[in-house]
C-alpha cells in the first residue's frame, strides 16, 4: 500500500472501464445508456436479464453481484444490478432493468448468481417486483401474510396490518412425526442460544447431521431504508447506520453513508478529518472483531469461557477510546457530511498515550487469544475443514469481508477502491486460502493486527498535524439538496464486509431512494453451502464464524 | 468402626438387632445424604460461580452476604418458588421420573464410599460394582428425560448423552478393573487399605502406593473417562447450550431443574469420590483427620472438572464417540491386560 494520490475519496471511480466495448458486446440488448455518478449504466430489457448479467460476467469479467436495487417510478418500476469485479471493485456497472407499472416481472438473474436469489426475493416483497423464474420467490423480510410492499408508490402506510399467528404457516406441520421419514425438521432459533440475535434457521436434520438449512430472517426488520428516505441528508441520516451492525461497528457504517452522499454531493473532506475517520472506523473494526472471535468461542466452547471474557475485556478498552472520541458508547454518530462532529478530546496528549498504551498491549493479548484459541488442539479438530466455502461459491453468493478473505479472496475496499486515508498508509490485507472456520478466525485475528497498525500511524500523523491546518469539517451547505434524478452506489469496507449504499436524489433535501447493501445479508444467505452434509454443531460454528449481526441482515 | 456402629452406640445399643441395625442405618444415610446434598447443593454451585469466575476474569457473585455466600439461600428461594410448568404432550411419568432417578442414583452411590474415620455406611464385598451399577442408572435418566420432554432438542441431548456413555463407561469399568487387579478386591475399603502401604522413601518422606502413583496411566485414563462420564467440558456435548440449547433438561423447570442440576453435581461429585477411593488412598493423607481429606480429594476432582469447563473448548458428537471406542476403549484394554501380565508376573 503506497499509493500517492491525495485525495481519491469522493473520485467517481469508473475508470478503466471501457462502456462503447461493453455496449457492443451487448449488442442489441441495450435499450439505451444512463449516465449515474459512480458509473454508466445499461438499461435493458426485461426478458433479457439473464442474457446480459451472464455475458458480462462470463466475458467482461464482472463476477460480483454487489446489490440489486428496486424502486418504482410514477411510470415503471426498475432493478438496477450493481456489478463489480473482484478483482478490481473500481470496474463497475450497472444494469437496468425497467419494467411496466401495470406488469411489473422481470427475468430473474438468480441463474447467473445465487445472489440475486434473496435480493429478488426482497425486492419483491419491499417494492413489489415479481421476477419470472425465480426458484422461490416468497417475502423474506416481512410477514408471508403482509399486504402490499411498503416501498411502493401506491402502499398505504395507515392501513393496519394484522398478522394472525394462525394465518402463518406452521413450519412444523409438515414434517411431524411422519412415520417413514428418516429426517426430522429442527427450527434453531427464532430464540436459541447460538443465533446471535433473532434468526430462524430451518434446519432439516438426518441424525445429527444436516441436510437442509435455509436462513429465515426479518424478524430485526426496522425499515431502515424507509426511515433513511424520511430523513434529510444533512444530519437526520447518519444516526440511523449506527442501528445497522450495531456490534460497535457503528463509525464504519456512517462512513458508507457518508462515502456515497459526499460522492452524490461533490463534497471534500478535509485531510485531517480523513485521518480522524480513519483511526476511528480502525478502532471500530478491532472492537467488532474482537466480539466476533469471542462469541465464536463461546459457540464451539459452550460456555462463558476464559476467552469470551478475555476478548470482551481487551474490547473494553476500545470501547473506553471510542467513547472518549465521540461521546457515545454504542451509537456514535461521530462521522458528519465532511468530516467528523469534533476533534480529538482533549488534552490530547493524554487522549493518544490511552490509544498507545492499548496498542503497546496489543500483541500480548493477541498471543493470549493464540494459545488458548489457535493453538488448542480441540478447537483446531473443531474448526479446521469444517464449514468450507469455496472461492467460487462465494463470490457467487457475494459473499465479501473477513468471510471472503478466509476463503482466500484478495478483495478489500479499503485498499482495492481506496477512501479515507486508507492509501497513504502502510498496512496489508489478511488472506487465508483455506475456507474453512479455522481460516476465518485467524482472518479476524490477524486483521486486529492490521487494524492496529494503521491506528498506530494515525496517531503519529494526527500528533504532528499543524495547530492550524486541523480542519474537522469542510464546508457544507446547511441544506443538501442535490440536483435532481442523480444516482449514485458506493460502497465501504465495513467489519463484515462491503457495505454499499445506493442514492436517488429526487430534488429535495431527501433521498428519493436509499438502498443499504449488507454484507451479513449475503454471507449469511452462502451457510446452507457451508453447512449442508456437516453436523450440527459445526452449523452452528459456522454460522459464529460468519459473524452476522441481524441488525444489518434485516435492516 | 463403621459408620452404623458408631451411631448405635450413641444411641446407645451396644449391640442391635435387625430392626436397631435398620433405624441406625437409616440415620446414617439421612447424615450422609444430607452432607454430600449439602456439598453439592449449596457449596457446589456457589464455588462453581467463584471458580469459574476466577479462570475468566470476572468477580462473581459478592453482594448477598460475605463473599455472596448467601446468594445460595437466594438460589434456593428463586428455584424451589417457581412454577413447576408440564409441557404439553410430555410423558409422564417417565417424565417426572427422570430428575428424580438422576439425582437419587448418585446419591446411592455414596453409600459404600469410604470417606474416612468410619463413615462408611455399607461396605459390600461387591462394593466397586455397585457405584458403577447405580451411578449408570443417571444414563436411563438422562435418555427418559430427553425421550419423554417431547421436544427434538430434549431428544437429540438424551441420544447424545446415551451415545456418550455408552462409549465411556466402558473405558471407564475396564480401568477400574485394573485396579482391582492390583488390590485383589471389590471392596471399597480393601481398595483404600491397600494403598496405604509405603511405595517408596524420598528424602524421608514415604510416598503411599495410591495406585495414582502405582499406575499413572490407568489413573489419566480414569479422569478422561470420568469427565465425559459427568458430561463436563470437553465432552458436555449432551447439554451443548449453543447447539441445543440445553439438551434432555430444555423442558425442566423450577424443583425437577434443580433435581436434574443438583444429579449432576451430585454425579461430579460421586465421579470424584471414585477417583480419590480408587486413586487417591480414598481418605488416607497426613496430620489432617481422614474425612477432610477426603473432602480436599473430591474437591480437587472438582475443581479440575472446571478448570477444563473454563479453557477446553467441547467436542463435536462424532469426535467425542469416535474418541471413547477407538481410543480410550483401545487403552483401557491395554492397561488391563497389561497390568493382569504384571501382577501375574511379578507379584504372583
Amino acid at each position: 500500500m503506497s499509493t500517492q494520490e491525495e485525495q481519491p475519496a469522493t473520485e467517481p471511480v469508473a475508470a478503466g472501464v471501457d462502456f462503447d466495448e461493453l455496449a457492443a458486446l451487448l449488442g442489441d440488448d441495450v435499450l439505451d445508456r444512463e449516465e449515474h455518478v459512480h458509473t454508466d449504466a445499461f438499461v435493458i430489457r426485461a426478458d433479457r436479464v439473464q442474457d446480459v448479467l451472464g455475458t458480462l460476467r462470463d466475458e467482461a469479467g464482472f463476477d460480483h453481484l454487489s446489490c440489486l436495487t428496486a424502486q418504482e417510478y410514477a411510470d415503471r418500476f426498475e432493478s438496477i444490478y450493481h456489478l463489480k469485479k473482484y478483482d478490481d471493485p473500481t470496474q463497475e456497472v450497472d444494469v437496468v432493468v425497467p419494467t411496466a407499472r401495470d406488469h411489473p416481472v422481470s427475468q430473474s438473474a438468480e441463474p447467473v448468481f445465487r445472489t440475486a436469489d434473496w435480493h429478488e426475493r426482497e425486492a419483491y416483497d419491499l417494492v413489489g417486483i415479481e421476477y419470472d423464474e425465480h426458484p422461490d420467490l416468497r417475502r423474506i423480510l416481512l410477514p408471508e401474510t403482509w399486504q402490499g410492499h411498503p416501498l411502493g408508490l401506491d402502499y398505504n402506510q395507515d392501513k393496519p396490518q394484522i398478522v394472525t399467528l394462525q394465518k402463518h404457516r406452521n413450519p412444523i406441520e409438515e414434517h411431524h412425526r411422519e412415520s417413514e421419514s428418516d429426517t426430522m425438521l429442527l427450527n434453531i432459533g427464532p430464540h436459541h442460544p447460538a443465533t446471535h440475535g433473532v434468526l430462524h434457521l430451518r434446519t432439516i436434520l438426518d441424525g445429527e447431521q444436516v441436510v437442509d438449512v435455509e436462513p429465515d430472517v426479518g424478524y430485526l426488520h426496522r425499515c431502515e431504508e424507509q426511515m433513511c428516505q424520511n430523513g434529510t441528508y444533512r444530519y437526520q441520516i447518519m444516526p440511523y447506520p449506527d442501528r445497522w451492525d450495531y456490534i460497535s461497528a457503528g463509525i464504519l457504517n456512517e462512513w458508507s453513508y457518508a462515502r456515497s452522499i459526499e460522492t452524490l454531493a461533490d463534497i471534500e473532506v478535509p485531510e485531517y478529518a480523513q485521518v480522524i475517520r480513519t483511526m476511528s472506523a480502525e478502532l471500530c473494526r478491532i472492537a467488532s472483531h474482537m466480539l466476533a472471535v469471542g462469541t465464536f468461542a463461546l459457540d464451539v466452547y459452550g460456555d462463558f469461557t476464559a476467552i469470551f471474557m478475555y476478548a470482551v475485556r481487551d474490547r473494553e478498552i476500545v470501547q473506553n477510546l471510542l467513547e472518549d472520541l465521540t461521546g457515545q458508547r454504542l451509537m456514535f454518530n461521530y462521522l458528519r457530511l465532511g468530516g467528523v462532529v469534533w476533534d480529538v478530546p482533549e488534552p490530547r496528549e493524554e487522549y493518544f498515550e490511552k490509544v498507545r498504551d492499548f496498542l503497546d498491549d496489543l500483541p500480548g493479548s493477541l498471543q493470549e487469544y493464540h494459545d488458548m484459541l489457535t493453538d488448542n488442539e480441540i478447537f483446531q479438530l473443531r474448526c479446521v475443514d469444517t464449514g468450507n466455502l469455496d472461492p467460487d461459491v462465494a463470490k457467487d453468493y457475494g459473499v465479501t469481508g473477513p468471510v471472503a478473505r478466509g476463503s482466500g479472496i484478495d478483495y478489500d475496499l479499503r485498499r482495492d477502491d481506496p477512501y479515507g486515508y486508507y492509501p497513504n498508509l502502510d498496512w496489508d490485507v489478511v488472506t487465508e486460502p483455506s475456507g474453512d472456520n479455522y481460516a476465518r478466525v485467524l482472518v479476524r485475528l490477524r486483521e486486529v493486527e492490521q487494524s492496529a497498525r494503521i491506528i498506530e500511524q494515525c496517531v503519529d500523523l494526527l500528533e504532528d498535524w499543524p495547530e492550524d491546518e486541523r480542519e474537522i469539517q469542510a464546508n457544507v451547505p446547511r441544506t443538501v439538496r442535490p440536483p435532481e434524478d442523480q444516482e449514485v452506489y458506493t460502497a465501504v469496507e465495513a467489519a463484515k464486509g462491503e457495505l454499499g449504499i445506493y442514492i436517488r436524489s429526487d430534488g429535495t433535501d431527501k433521498p428519493g431512494r436509499f438502498k443499504i447493501r449488507s454484507p451479513s445479508f449475503h454471507n449469511l444467505s452462502a451457510l446452507g453451502e457451508m453447512a449442508n452434509g456437516e453436523y450440527v454443531a459445526d452449523l452452528i460454528a459456522t454460522l459464529g464464524s460468519l459473524d452476522i449481526v441481524l441488525g444489518e441482515v434485516d435492516r | 468402626m463403621t459408620l452404623v456402629g458408631i451411631i448405635g452406640r450413641l444411641l446407645g445399643w451396644s449391640t442391635m438387632s435387625p430392626g436397631q441395625e435398620f433405624v441406625a442405618g437409616f440415620i446414617g444415610a439421612a447424615l450422609i445424604g444430607t452432607l454430600m446434598l449439602t456439598v453439592a447443593a449449596f457449596a457446589g454451585p456457589w464455588a462453581k460461580r467463584k471458580i469459574t469466575a476466577a479462570f475468566t476474569d470476572r468477580i462473581a457473585v459478592n453482594r448477598v452476604g460475605p463473599f455472596g455466600l448467601l446468594i445460595i439461600v437466594a438460589d434456593a428461594v428463586r428455584l424451589l418458588s417457581k412454577e413447576l410448568i408440564v409441557p404439553e404432550g410430555v410423558d409422564r411419568p417417565a417424565w417426572d421420573l427422570a430428575p428424580i432417578l438422576m439425582a437419587a442414583s448418585a446419591l446411592l452411590g455414596f453409600a459404600v464410599i469410604p470417606m474416612g474415620n468410619g463413615i462408611q455406611l455399607a461396605d459390600p464385598e461387591i462394593g466397586l460394582v455397585y457405584v458403577f451399577a447405580v451411578s449408570s442408572l443417571a444414563s436411563l435418566a438422562l435418555v427418559s428425560g430427553g425421550y419423554a420432554s417431547n421436544n427434538k432438542y430434549s431428544l437429540l441431548g438424551g441420544l447424545r448423552a446415551l451415545a456418550q456413555n455408552l462409549a465411556y463407561e466402558i473405558p471407564l469399568v475396564v480401568t477400574a478393573a485394573s485396579v482391582v487387579i492390583f488390590a485383589g478386591t471389590l471392596q471399597l475399603s480393601q481398595i483404600v487399605s491397600v494403598q496405604q502401604q509405603t511405595l517408596f522413601t524420598i528424602a524421608g518422606i514415604n510416598i503411599p502406593s495410591w495406585f495414582a502413583f502405582v499406575n499413572p496411566f490407568a489413573f489419566v485414563l480414569f479422569v478422561a473417562a470420568n469427565l465425559a462420564e459427568v458430561g463436563r467440558n470437553p465432552f458436555d456435548t449432551p447439554e451443548a447450550p449453543t447447539e441445543i440449547v440445553a439438551g434432555y433438561q430444555t423442558e425442566y423447570g423450577s424443583v425437577y431443574f434443580v433435581l436434574f442440576y443438583l444429579g449432576e453435581f451430585l454425579h461430579i461429585f460421586l465421579g470424584g469420590a471414585i477417583i480419590a477411593t480408587l486413586f487417591l488412598g480414598g481418605p488416607d493423607g497426613p496430620i489432617l483427620p481422614g474425612f477432610v481429606w477426603f473432602l480436599i480429594k473430591i474437591w480437587a476432582v472438582f475443581l479440575f472438572t472446571q478448570w477444563a469447563r473454563s479453557a477446553v473448548p467441547r467436542v463435536r458428537i462424532d469426535q467425542l464417540i469416535e474418541i471413547g471406542w477407538k481410543g480410550l476403549l483401545v487403552l483401557s484394554f491395554a492397561n488391563l491386560v497389561l497390568t493382569a501380565i504384571l501382577v501375574g508376573v511379578f507379584l504372583a
